[in-house]
């Protein structure tokens, strides 16, 4: 039913959409990039993509920053032309993929207060897409309840922030449990939002959040090895959705080490992967194909680093697949993952030429 | 052919010619050549990356170099007042060839990272002081606001203690509470001064508001004028601001959550004396630096004047060494030889002249060695040039647009000359709106040169650049208009009417005169006027349309012989021809013939030609005596009928059974994949007598085995598609240059009904009122004439005349299969 009237309201701008995403870089030009011997022949060849001359007007040395800045200057310019000529319910969709990004700025901004950093400054590094009004009185709060009362409560993050709410004072702990509990509330509710607008979007949206939920199980999981933050706690952080949920949740709130992590994410058969070629190296994970070949023969890192890896190449397939199926807008979601995974790929690759570390350079993830 | 003179009749003959040139001439040559626009390069590195190339340094320097220009462009034009930019004919040219050219360009750079340095430079301190300058008037202007509120808050102090004791008033009142604080502690509450922008204010106020718990009093007002970033050109409008709160806490809390915001405070004191101290104080300030400022912008502006005098070479050196180098990547560098290796186009015809070109480049560079050009043979289709002046090029374009003709083929721009003003002249015969667009057209004509250098935007400059179209159209239309005798409308009396009205009877009498040239002006007025023209249009549409098919059809000719498809002739052209003229040819005929008899004195009525026309088709043979048009008639009709009927099973199958006879004897003969050793054997001899000769193959000749592939069904769908499309063709085409017909009766009819309700309405009335009516109804009438008439209806013809040359005259011959010749040229480059 929902491809009868789907393109009244969204049509225009899943095709739009759908423009863009031939606009992200390919395999071949990711390989010109990698060839680039310094920054100016990168923007030579970045300038015949579908960034076109976006640096053309920097004076040179061009850094690594700039780089990146602009090129999410785009992506900001483009997702800001979806939003503004979108209707409901697309319009509540595309809201709730800033909340994410608001939420990262929260986070910077009360951390920075913390380490009494320039809020200028803070406010600069902060992500365009989830700036609000409010946001640069964050760095006056000193306790969740302050911040919850004095800024986020008439941001749309209110309501992610009340269950969680405690009067503990700020601290690097409690900030952490504070963004993972945003999180989690912010998942639990897009993946609401996603149920409720149905048809392949709850489908597709579905698969995509629920790997990002267990994603963020699993990363909680080993991050809070050998720290202070309780079982009990840590179980109260993972999102109520995935498909490590329950039953590979519960292992993970009891497990004290990366093998009994391993074992929660055995009943998953594309985890089981992350897990396999992470700790014998070498072996290709078969759930990501040929891509993942890639980044099988690359060990040297730890096991965090490459499995955050796997991650984003998992991420970027599931986000590939969302373009398969028409009349649904997961598609929009997935582009702006694409497009951030491919400025984090530039910045890379711009940061491997600046530093002159070659060996590195093919470290990036590629999207197509 | 080369030594005939150019011709718009077919595309130039083009040759594929290789240079080789020595290095060190490389960038004098293809400036030289860029300068006589007549080579198109071709791409012999199609397979490297765009920053693999051998002069991607240069490129990236220019790149450089252009971003500088931009950069004082930018800084020009944002310049409020303006900056004279000198024009380029005006400045003194820069010489990037020859022996000093590297020298040049090197000074040229460090000129231009100098000015740059400079103007930045300047731009900072600029900025820098118009900073500090936005914070004092800041300051002034939070000084003054909150002198304002401090003396009425003193003044009100008095009347004001009576309601202290009213403890119960509301909070949020803010009257209240600036009673409560400034009468209760005489001004010892603690406060922040500052601005911040307008549009912030409200969010600042919540937030502070949800911060202290309510525990503030804020007052704030608007600043009018706005404050300019000077760098940008934005306006931004701001506030100030003034807050009272207890305690250090909340004050460093107010301090933190203004700064973040993007406020700016300033310390003011409490006491009345130092405030208007400091007022003072930051008066002189403000005054001192504006001197400053004046004094920075002053040099500023030297600067940028500096820069305009020679901004427009700049920019034109620079894109001319950017399209230079570009081009020279496009070569093929032979290291071993140290000579790089162009390919590419050029008209046979000037050939001299690019060797010219060649020597000259030789002679500027100081060197000896020239380069070496050859033509090549190839077996890949030409681009096609249309050698055009001021006249012809609008022309051109109009067929350009439809299809580019392809190589040598006959070209219709030619025709269109004079067949498209005709077509739509016949739409807008009226020779008061064709003088109106004819005076147009000369005077655009004769403001050329000055046009022509300035930018009329889109829709003036669409409408000069076809000046010559307009010219002939205006012209035509003149000529249709004596025909038609339609003046604004109104008749000409040249002539003896043929007609007379005695006694103001409505009955026209005969009385033996001949109108000399053009509709009888009789007719205008008669009550049957819109029948007789009706019935002349309409047969005269027909009559030009099918001379308009046939021509087209006959062009086909040409083309045949040029391109030796001489067996098209007979399978194609006459048996479309004999479709043609037998059914439309006949039409014709009938019509002129039944124009040539008197019915008056006829024996039987005058026939319905459509009716015949119909009947023809359905009951062949037999003719109805009373609609008869002339004896025999019923014969004549089914022998052309049958012709007609011949002709489509002939154009059908006469094609594919030659070519399918052609495939089966060169089967026959054992030459089976005849082509692909043909060419093999063709290149490896052209190889090594290129050896021979000492110099290379063509570079880019791998990829030009175009050779046709003849796959027989694909012949067949072809003709049968062909066959349908032609005979269909036929008769909607006839029917479609109705329109001529019924675009030139609207636009009489349209003017007849403007001239009657306007002018027509007040042309009786008497007296001084009667004059000033006819004055406005004239002006009124002039304007919607050009609105209306000449503008509108000018375009809605020509729109028609333009489908009439696309659809129905192109179809007949025109296969559009080209493409461009697109020139390294200097002179284009501006144009883009």
């Amino acid at each position: 039913m929902e491809a009868l009237f789907y393109n009244v309201d969204a049509g225009f701008l899943e095709g739009i959409v759908r423009g863009y995403k031939t606009g992200l870089l390919t395999q071949n030009q990711y390989n010109n990039l990698t060839q680039c011997e310094s920054i100016e022949d990168f923007r030579t060849q970045l300038s015949a993509t579908d960034y076109g001359n976006f640096l053309a007007n920097e004076p040179l040395p061009i850094s690594t920053s700039t780089i990146a800045d602009k090129a999410t200057q785009v992506l900001v310019d483009q997702f800001n032309y979806l939003r503004s000529n979108a209707v409901e319910p697309l319009a509540t969709f595309l809201d709730y993929i800033t909340y994410a990004y608001m939420i990262d700025n929260v986070i910077l901004l009360i951390t920075g207060t913390l380490h009494e950093r320039d809020t200028h400054e803070l406010i600069e590094r902060c992500h365009p897409l989830g700036v609000f009004d409010s946001m640069p009185a964050l760095c006056v709060a000193s306790n969740v309840e302050e911040l919850y009362h004095t800024v986020l409560v008439e941001t749309p993050l209110a309501r992610f922030f009340r269950d969680s709410l405690s009067a503990a004072e700020l601290d690097d702990l409690n900030i952490e449990i504070i963004r993972n509990t945003l999180y989690k509330a912010y998942l639990e509710d897009f993946y609401a939002l996603c149920q409720k607008i149905g048809g392949p979007t709850a489908d597709i949206m579905s698969r995509i959040l629920a790997f990002e939920a267990d994603r963020r199980s699993i990363n909680i999981t080993i991050n809070s090895f050998g720290t202070e933050l309780s079982k009990e706690q840590r179980a109260r952080l993972f999102p109520a959705i995935g498909r490590l949920f329950p039953e590979g949740n519960n292992q993970l709130a009891r497990a004290d080490d990366i093998d009994q992590v391993r074992g929660a994410c055995e009943a998953v058969s594309e985890y089981r992967a992350f897990f396999d070629s992470s700790a014998t190296g070498g072996a290709p994970s078969n759930a990501n194909g040929s891509t993942a070949h890639l980044l099988g023969e690359l060990d040297d890192g730890g096991v965090g680093a490459d499995l955050e890896d796997r991650f984003f190449l998992y991420e970027v397939h599931l986000n590939k697949q969302a373009f398969l199926q028409q009349f649904q807008y997961a598609v929009f979601y997935a582009y702006i993952r694409l497009r951030e995974q491919e400025i984090r790929s530039l910045t890379w690759i711009a940061e491997c030429i600046a530093q002159d570390a070659k060996d590195r350079i093919h470290d990036f993830i590629p999207i197509f | 052919m080369g030594d005939e003179y150019p011709t718009l009749f077919r595309s130039e003959a083009m040759s594929l010619v290789q240079l080789i040139v020595p290095t060190e001439v490389a960038h004098d040559t293809i400036a030289e050549l860029g300068e006589l626009g007549d080579v198109q390069f071709k791409d012999l590195n199609p397979d490297v990356n765009p920053f693999q190339r051998s002069y991607v340094g240069e490129i990236r320097r220019i790149d450089e170099m252009s971003r500088r220009v931009r950069f004082f462009t930018n800084q020009i034009e944002k310049e409020k007042e303006k900056i004279p930019v000198r024009p380029l004919y005006d400045c003194l040219p820069i010489v990037t060839v020859g022996p000093r050219a590297a020298q040049t360009m090197d000074e040229l750079a460090t000129k231009l990272s100098e000015h740059e340095a400079r103007l930045s430079q300047m731009n900072d301190s600029y900025q820098q002081l118009c900073d500090r300058t936005k914070e004092l008037v800041e300051a002034r202007h939070v000084l003054r606001e909150t002198a304002v509120f401090f003396d009425s808050a003193s003044t009100a102090q008095t009347e004001i203690r009576t309601s202290f004791d009213d403890s119960s008033a509301p909070l949020l009142q803010h009257d209240d509470r600036e009673a409560q604080y400034s009468g209760n502690v005489q001004f010892d509450l603690e406060f922040v001064a500052g601005t911040i922008e307008r549009s912030r204010l409200p969010t600042f106020e919540r937030v502070l508001w949800r911060v202290l718990r309510g525990n503030l009093y804020m007052n704030h007002t608007d600043i009018e004028e706005p404050f300019v970033n000077p760098s940008t050109g934005e306006e931004t409008r701001k506030n100030v601001f003034i807050i009272f709160a207890h305690g250090d806490s909340l004050l460093a809390k107010i301090r933190k959550v203004a700064e973040s915001m993007g406020g700016t405070l300033y310390p003011i004191d409490s006491n009345a004396d130092k405030r208007s101290d400091a007022l003072r104080e930051v008066t002189a300030r403000l005054e001192d630096l504006q001197v400053v400022l004046y004094n920075t912008g002053n040099s500023r502006r030297m600067e940028l004047v500096t820069i305009g005098e020679s901004l427009a070479s700049w920019q034109d050196v620079v894109r001319k060494e950017k399209m230079i180098y570009e081009t020279l990547n496009l070569l093929n560098y032979d290291v071993r030889r140290k000579t790089l290796l162009a390919e590419g186009w050029c008209p046979t015809r000037d050939i001299p002249m690019i060797q010219v070109a060649l020597r000259h480049a030789t002679e500027e560079s100081g060197t000896n060695v020239p380069p070496i050009l050859h033509e090549l043979k190839t077996t890949k289709k030409p681009p096609t040039f249309q050698r055009t002046n001021k006249f012809t090029e609008a022309f051109q374009t109009i067929m350009d647009s439809y299809g580019i003709a392809t190589y040598q083929e006959v070209n219709p721009g030619l025709f269109a000359v004079i067949t498209f003003p005709f077509l739509f002249a016949v739409m807008f015969g009226d020779i008061g709106h064709g003088f109106i667009i004819f005076c147009a057209a000369i005077w655009m004509i004769i403001r050329e040169r000055a046009w022509a250098k300035a930018d009329l935007g889109e829709i003036i400059g669409t409408f000069f650049y076809g000046r010559y179209i307009i010219l002939l159209m205006g012209a035509f239309s003149m000529y249709t208009g004596l025909i038609y005798n339609d003046i604004f409308s109104k008749t000409l009396h040249l002539f003896h009417s043929g007609w007379d009205f005695p006694n103001g009877s409505t009955d026209g009498v005969s009385n033996g005169h001949t109108y000399l040239f053009g509709l009888d002006p009789g007719w205008h007025g008669a009550e049957n006027a819109l029948i007789f023209t009706n019935s002349y249009k309409m047969k005269m549409s027909i009559v030009i349309g099918v001379i308009h098919m046939t021509f087209a059809l006959c062009l086909q000719v040409p083309n045949h012989l040029r391109f030796k498809r001489f067996s098209d002739i007979y399978t194609n052209f006459i048996p479309q021809m004999l479709f043609l003229q037998s059914i439309f040819g006949y039409l014709v005929v009938c019509i002129l013939y039944k124009w040539s008899v008197d019915w008056e004195t006829s024996s039987s009525a005058p026939p319905s030609l459509l009716n015949m026309l119909i009947s023809m088709f359905l009951s062949p043979g037999s003719i109805d005596p009373d609609s008869q048009l002339y004896r025999g008639q019923g014969t004549v009709q089914t022998i052309l009928l049958l012709i007609a009927l011949v002709c489509v099973p002939w154009l059908l199958v006469s094609k594919p059974y030659l070519q399918y006879k052609e495939m089966k004897a060169i089967k026959e003969q054992g030459y089976i994949g005849l082509q692909g050793e043909d060419t093999i054997g063709h290149a490896t001899d052209e190889q090594l007598e290129g050896e021979e000769e000492g110099n290379g193959r063509a570079i880019a000749e791998a990829d030009d085995d175009e050779g046709e592939h003849h796959d027989f069904g694909e012949v067949v769908i072809h003709q049968v598609i062909h066959t349908i499309e032609f005979c269909l063709g036929c008769i909607s085409h006839t029917a479609s240059y109705l329109r001529l017909w019924a675009l030139s009766l609207a636009h009489a009819q349209l003017s007849d009904v403007l001239w009657t309700m306007t002018i027509g309405k007040v042309l009786g009335m008497p007296g001084v009122i009667g004059t000033i009516a006819v004055a406005v109804a004239g002006v009124l009438w002039f304007i919607l004439t050009v609105a209306i008439l000449c503008i509108m209806e000018g375009l809605s013809a020509f729109l028609h005349a333009l489908r009439l040359h696309w659809v129905e005259a192109n179809s007949k011959h025109y296969e559009a299969g080209g493409y461009q010749f697109q020139p390294l040229s200097f002179a284009r480059m501006n144009e883009d």
